[in-house]
């Protein structure tokens, strides 16, 4: 009286993207997400609130919680994770329905790496999604005071990998260049949308696939770069390129004891590696001290087979970590 | 030779099983041990009579998942779901709401059987207690969310797992303030002893954290591969199994152990996580679950395996033993229900 399940027709839609949206209170996150959720876009998304009552659309996968915030014990200083995302994302994984991804917003002050470093470390919330980008909302109006006077928003900069500059019908054309220079001094990977009222095309926001290394490098601008060493405290971006293809144990040994020592000031770290006799492109990417690598499909037919790395933090020491990847090449 | 022909697997023999088509969340039976439910991430608890599987009954309970399950004190089952309900099912199979609490979730419930009995369940950071008549008693209030929750043998004591470890109350305590039991990180499960000698939990890094009582010495017991999901211990406590490994591992608590004892494995070797287990409520037998669907029982003194359900369902996600140990509840992530009567005939 068996009635069996044919697991070969249960198809595995595969992990769900999963898109964190950041920004100072007041920056317009809720009038972004309440735009995402009231588009007519046919997708079905969950979404992770902390500050119930400001979202104005009827959803029935909006689950509430409070940020929790833990510290692994796995003697590292700057481990933190969301232990209420790990049980959301769980729980969401044991409802019928399927849903197109999941959206967490951040409380305005939260720091975007434990959300971040949820998705390198927990098992199970691994297997089942995938970090598609980090959003990061900024009043063009205010951004530059907060800067001055918090971390948080300077970290929630540097964390994008898309930044909504918002309110720009509040500032002159002078003042919002001048916002975005600043915004690009933190962080010159992210791609900056220029917005009235969040108004935006959600596909600028959603399944941005920004974690895929390959795009983010691809885009990266080309910019002159000084030598100059950072000493203070405010966050800053270089990146480094090399032709000899990567020696995978030389470059595993410098990037984890660069981590190790400098972790808590590497917010991320971001690379395409050409790992020596691989077909197969390497990506390498790093919350603080968390790290993560895998190929990600193989080098295109004549495409020159560069080796770059993306760091963003406090006290980059330019001239070290150019030396320090440099001597990754492998003997040729 | 007829030998040949016979079935592998118990479930073939003993069992009945079904596809229920969604996540198998939990499964329990009632305490007359006449009504298995399985509690299912499309919201509805799957009633069946054990003895007479062949006709089930559906019942619409939540708004999403159910998300926990447990025996009512008294007839039929209480459950809890992402629509943020605490609700009864009857013996009567009508549905009945104990509490509600918003967009927050209810991921655990626990019960103490009885007139006198207990009804807990979590929302967030409290516990919130109820008689076996659905009167509300009193809530709890932890530090961070409550992950896990386990009545003691008694019924007078309820322990919760949180951030930081986990604390233990008094049900029936006029001034409430709970028994604290520190270890930073994050606990997400808990069991307690059955003679009352020791708390334990899972931990997020793979690990089990225990403290005997009443002195509140520590335990630490590590080397798993994944998550400890499950944790069950034996009748007299002599024994706690637990998933998380490519075997079931069962730790002894006896003869100074678990410290500085070697755990026994048991029904390992394929290098398949084992997923769920589930102590025989009388026997020194243990049920196994395993992530490609494999279920197995384990007799603890012969090391013994007998199979029950073949690999392919889809990991093992529910396991639970009728009340009096004569019947097994399967269920998968993939919506593989089963029974098995495993009585002697």
């Amino acid at each position: 009286m068996t009635v069996g399940v044919n697991s070969e027709t249960t198809q595995d839609p595969g992990p769900i993207p999963v898109t964190v949206l950041t920004g100072y209170l007041g920056a317009g996150k809720t009038t972004l997400l309440n735009r995402i959720l009231s588009e007519q876009h046919g997708r079905k998304y969950a979404v992770v609130i902390n500050e119930f009552g400001e979202l104005g659309v009827d959803n029935d996968l909006v689950v509430d919680t409070d940020e929790e915030v833990f510290e692994m014990n796995n003697g590292c200083v700057c481990c933190t994770v969301r232990g209420d995302l790990i049980r959301i994302v769980g729980g969401l994984m044991k409802r019928r329905e399927r849903f197109d991804g999941i959206i967490i917003e951040t409380t305005g002050l939260a720091n975007p790496a434990p959300v971040a470093q949820t998705f390198f470390i927990d098992e199970g919330v691994r297997a089942r999604t995938k970090l598609d980008a980090i959003v990061t909302v900024v009043d063009a109006k205010h951004v530059l005071a907060r800067l001055a006077d918090s971390h948080e928003a300077e970290d929630q900069i540097a964390f994008a990998d898309v930044i909504v500059l918002n309110k720009t019908d509040l500032v002159s054309a002078e003042e919002l260049d001048a916002v975005e220079a600043r915004l690009c001094q933190i962080n010159r990977f992210a791609v900056i949308h220029r917005t009235e009222r969040a108004a935006l095309p959600i596909a600028q926001v959603l399944n941005q696939g920004a974690f895929d290394l390959a795009r983010v490098l691809e885009r990266e601008p080309d910019f002159l770069e000084d030598d100059a060493h950072e000493h203070n405290d405010d966050v800053t971006s270089v990146s480094f390129e090399v032709s000899q293809p990567i020696d995978p144990e030389k470059f595993n040994a410098w990037i984890g004891a660069l981590l190790a020592d400098k972790g808590p000031d590497l917010l991320r770290t971001k690379g395409i590696l050409s790992y020596q006799n691989e077909d197969r492109r390497f990506a390498f990417q790093a919350v603080h001290m968390i790290a993560d690598g895998d190929y990600i499909g193989p080098w295109k037919q004549g495409e020159k087979r560069v080796s770059r790395i993306v760091f963003i933090g406090r006290n980059l020491n330019r001239p070290q970590l150019r030396r320090g990847f440099e001597s990754c090449q492998a003997a040729s | 030779m007829s030998e040949a022909t016979e079935a592998r697997f118990a479930v073939e023999t003993r069992g009945h099983s079904r596809d229920l088509n969604a996540f198998v969340v939990e499964a329990g039976f009632d305490r007359s041990g006449r009504v298995l439910a399985f509690a299912l991430g499309d919201g509805t608890l799957r009633l069946v009579d054990p003895l007479a599987p062949a006709s089930w009954h559906e019942s619409p309970v939540h708004d999403g998942a159910v998300l926990a399950l447990a025996a009512h004190p008294l007839e039929g089952f209480v459950s809890g779901g992402d629509d943020g309900r605490i609700k009864h099912l009857g013996a009567d199979r009508v549905v009945r709401e104990l509490g509600a609490y918003g967009m927050k979730w209810v991921e655990q419930v626990a019960t103490f059987p009885g007139e006198k009995g207990v009804i807990a369940g979590a929302v967030g950071k409290v516990v919130h207690l109820f008689d076996a008549a659905g009167r509300k008693l009193k809530e709890l209030a932890h530090p961070s969310t409550v992950t896990g929750l386990a009545f003691d043998a008694k019924g007078k004591r309820v322990a919760a797992s949180h951030y930081n470890g986990a604390s233990l109350w008094f049900v029936a305590a006029k001034s409430d303030s709970p028994r604290v039991l520190e270890w930073k990180g994050s606990h997400i499960g808990i069991a307690l002893h059955p003679e009352g000698e020791a708390v334990v939990t899972a931990m997020q890094e793979n690990a089990l954290h225990g403290w005997a009582l009443p002195d509140g010495k520590h335990m630490r017991m590590s080397g798993y591969p994944g998550k400890t999901r499950a944790l069950s211990f034996s009748r007299n406590g002599k024994w706690l199994a637990t998933s998380g490994a490519d075997a079931m591992v069962l730790w002894p608590f006896f003869g100074g152990g678990p410290m500085g004892k070697a755990p026994m494995e048991l029904a390992g070797g394929d290098g398949v996580l084992c997923t769920d287990v589930a102590f025989h409520p009388r026997e020194e037998v243990v049920a196994g679950g395993f992530a490609d669907g494999l279920v197995v029982l384990a007799d603890v003194g012969s090391s013994r395996i007998l199979p029950i359900v073949a690999p392919g369902h889809g990991p093992v996600s529910a396991l639970t033993w009728s009340p009096t140990g004569t019947h097994l509840a399967i269920g998968t992530e993939q919506g593989y229900a089963a029974v098995v009567d495993l009585s002697k005939r």
